[in-house]
């Protein structure tokens, strides 16, 4: 079994964040995919990973916790990775009901915001609705006002509406998503790191401070494979894991039917070895 | 098919817009995404053509103009994803036309530079071809005009040449008529060079596939037999890897600063010469057969002129002063024009209107005649059938000549060459049919790659091989050595080769030299 080619991808999305399959579907998903390997990293949010964990049976594929917590400091926006955490760990439930708790703050400031302002009103089992989803979002606001006829598709909602919103935006900060990992024992990985909160393009000098200003903050590790990723950008990030000697990670960031990203599409052939600073990563959540 | 990406794509509207493209493609059809419209695009809108790209490995950007361009190159994208920039727009109303081809029209754009102009909106695929051509001809050694530029003109692309001072030979014909000896001997000249030149297996369409497609066209049109016949004809043509141009005529050549140029090479193809000679006696004389006018529209000559340079160039390319060899290929040329134009003609429609239906009737009727009395396409080019009489070594010795020189030999080779092609003629004249008189056929073939020349000369006379002759003792003095033995050591010495080969009762001797 030793020999056996690991398949991994360690970002992928389900329906306890912006995904479209159920953490179960995911699970078969992954099985058809062939992986060996594999992580669930919903945006501010473990409990998909719960799920996966109570139905997990020993022939399954290895499967380490994860999640992506969105970030923001005066100097730009991160996605942090959090890899084999103990999830019952009171330093990573923290982090994860600061986001939810910012997240729900915003939204009841987006649903007085449409109700003043455009008379959008949204009936109480759907404000209790969205109240309950692990990550309520954007997203979510915008399929509610295309249903009720507010807005003619998503996009509208958007550009017209909701973007008129100027709230607080308010997120974690880096340290406080990058301590509450370390503490529950985990591995924080800076996700996708070229496109920042997925967004941006940070290359060059720009990118080496980002990473040296979140080492500073116990970052160790960089998702190097990645599907969005183009043999250029990929290098930048490898060179920078070597300069720093940082774990690195890979992974799609598959969501489902939501993109076209594939599961397993992580720029890692198949059948090639595995990169050392990823054996390394492994091993470290092994011990 | 091409889907435009319209204003800005970021993480707002990555989603939508992945959405609707995905919608757009259909599969097994290239995907093409112009850029032109495109005012911004983020990181996430960049991972949503990568996402396309992996799915359908073979999409390409178009119209991309510079900040996206940057993007796409300091990203990488560039190496994953075909991108052709987007061109500079510029307008050609009032510039002159310099020629109207079948695939676009030639302008002046100002004095140093022309544009072609393609008729299909869709051109970018043949433009791209057309600079390929126009490459592999220049690495071949084919002086042409490579375009520096690609614009974009109406609705449609075009090419920029840098021509400075160029006219074409249309326009020296029309204007400078005692040019005319010139331009033929040029044109010929030409011609030789592209039908000489050697292309590399697969660089170029093959001309005989294109042609057996338009007789295939034709079956429906001609009677059963004649259908028949036309394609075997055809079909009995050899493959063959030289070049010919397809397009070859006065307007397609250009004189600038005293070098003359090639020009429009998107219909460049290999095969043999009679696909070419087709065409050029289309585009001097089968376009006007029954409306003379067609040719001053064109080519600013008449259709007298036009006649006159037919015949003159025919017999120059052939090397001939035999009225009957000039019109024996002329009717084989005129089998394979009268094919495209008929061809051609109802696919445009012609038989629609009456003027059309006339023009391609005779054009029909004359294909129908000339097949009933043609049996081979083929003709011989490079072999000169002279009687073997020491009055004919001039003429020999100029039909070579003219060859060696159209092929760069140097003066010395050619000298050397000379010398020993007298050796060899009047020891034919002198003894091949002695007493009586015979004919003897003389070949050149140029292998431009190897810088070789090879001279063959076949005879129906008395076996004689003169390399079995034992070299002559030149020690000794003149009234000592045998007589002819020191003919054929000499010709030995100035070639780099000779050979002797007796075939269908035939003396065969080759003379092979480096050029």
């Amino acid at each position: 079994m030793d020999n056996a080619p690991v398949r991994i991808d360690l970002h992928m999305h389900s329906t306890a964040s912006d995904g479209t399959n159920t953490p179960s579907e995911l699970l078969c998903r992954v099985k058809e995919a062939g992986l060996t390997v594999f992580s669930l990293t919903d945006h501010d949010a473990i409990s998909g990973c719960e799920a996966i964990r109570a139905i997990l049976s020993p022939n399954d594929p290895r499967f380490l916790f994860g999640v992506e917590f969105s970030c923001k400091d005066p100097l730009g926006k991160y996605h942090i990775l959090g890899y084999g955490y103990d999830p019952d760990s009171p330093s990573i439930r923290a982090v994860v009901d600061l986001g939810h708790r910012y997240r729900v703050e915003k939204l009841d400031e987006r649903l007085v915001f449409l109700d003043r302002k455009f008379g959008f009103v949204f009936s109480e089992e759907e404000q209790a609705m969205l109240h309950a989803l692990p990550n309520p979002g954007k997203p979510h606001l915008a399929n509610l006002m295309v249903r009720h006829g507010y807005a003619p598709d998503v996009k509208t909602a958007f550009t017209n509406w909701l973007n008129q919103c100027v709230s607080e935006d308010l997120y974690p900060r880096p340290e406080e998503a990058i301590e509450g990992v370390l503490g529950a024992g985990g591995i924080p990985v800076l996700a996708h790191p070229c496109y920042g909160d997925g967004d941006q393009l940070i290359l060059g000098d720009a990118l080496d401070a980002r990473v040296r200003r979140l080492m500073d903050f116990g970052l160790k590790g960089l998702e190097c494979y990645y599907s969005g990723f183009t043999e250029k950008l990929r290098a930048q990030v490898l060179s920078l894991a070597d300069r720093y000697d940082l774990y690195s990670t890979a992974g799609s960031d598959y969501h489902g039917a939501n993109k076209l990203i594939r599961l397993a599409d992580t720029g890692l052939s198949a059948n090639a070895p595995l990169p050392p600073r990823l054996s390394r990563f492994l091993e470290a959540l092994n011990a | 098919m091409s889907i435009s990406l319209i204003g800005r794509i970021d993480s707002s509207n990555a989603a939508a817009v992945e959405e609707t493209l995905v919608a757009q493609i259909r599969d097994g059809e290239p995907v093409v995404l112009d850029a032109d419209k495109l005012e911004y695009i983020s990181s996430a809108g960049l991972r949503v053509l990568l996402r396309i790209r992996k799915a359908h490995p073979e999409m390409r950007l178009v119209n991309v103009h510079e900040e996206f361009y940057d993007i796409l190159d300091m990203t990488g994208f560039l190496e994953m994803i075909p991108v052709e920039r987007a061109y500079h727009t510029i307008s050609v109303e009032g510039c002159e036309v310099v020629g109207r081809g079948a695939n676009g029209t030639l302008y002046h754009y100002n004095r140093d530079t022309v544009v072609k102009v393609y008729n299909d909106a869709n051109a970018l695929a043949d433009i791209m071809r057309e600079r390929e051509n126009a490459r592999l001809a220049l690495v071949l050694g084919i002086p042409t005009a490579i375009s520096y530029a690609i614009v974009k003109v109406g609705d449609s692309y075009g090419s920029v040449f840098e021509l400075l001072n160029a006219r074409s030979f249309s326009k020296i014909l029309a204007q400078e008529p005692e040019k005319f000896d010139w331009c033929v001997d040029e044109f010929t000249k030409m011609l030789r060079r592209i039908h000489e030149t050697e292309v590399p297996a697969g660089k170029l369409k093959d001309m005989r596939e294109t042609a057996l497609s338009w007789a295939d066209f034709l079956k429906d049109y001609l009677p059963e037999q004649a259908a028949k016949k036309l394609h075997a004809l055809i079909e009995a043509v050899p493959h063959d890897s030289h070049m010919i141009h397809g397009d070859y005529h006065t307007g397609n050549l250009e004189l600038q600063d005293g070098e003359v140029l090639l020009i429009d090479m998107d219909t460049l193809a290999v095969g043999y010469p009679i696909f070419e000679l087709g065409s050029i006696y289309n585009a001097l004389i089968g376009f006007s057969e029954m409306d003379h006018g067609v040719i001053s529209r064109f080519h600013g000559f008449d259709y007298e002129t036009a006649k006159r340079f037919w015949s003159a160039f025919l017999a120059d390319y052939l090397d001939t002063t035999s009225k009957a060899k000039v019109e024996e290929v002329e009717r084989k040329a005129r089998i394979i024009g009268y094919t495209r134009l008929v061809r051609r003609s109802i696919r445009r429609g012609g038989l629609e209107t009456e003027q059309g239906r006339a023009e391609i009737e005779n054009w029909k009727s004359q294909l129908l005649s000339l097949l009933e009395t043609t049996d081979t396409l083929l003709f011989s080019r490079d072999d000169l059938e002279i009687e073997a009489s020491a009055e004919n070594l001039a003429e020999v010795q100029s039909f070579v000549e003219r060859r060696l020189e159209a092929a760069d030999c140097s003066p010395r080779a050619l000298m050397q060459l000379g010398l020993a092609i007298e050796e060899v003629f009047i020891n034919i004249a002198s003894y091949a049919y002695a007493p009586g008189t015979g004919n003897a056929t003389i070949r050149v073939e140029i292998d431009r790659a190897a810088k070789l020349a090879t001279i063959t000369f076949i005879d129906s006379g008395v076996p004689y091989n003169p390399l079995k002759k034992r070299d002559p003792d030149i020690t000794l003095s003149a009234s000592e050595r045998q007589i002819g033995g020191l003919g054929v050591f000499l010709t030995k010495k100035l070639t780099d080769d000779v050979r002797y080969d007796r075939r269908d009762g035939k003396n065969i001797l080759m003379l092979i030299k480096h050029l």
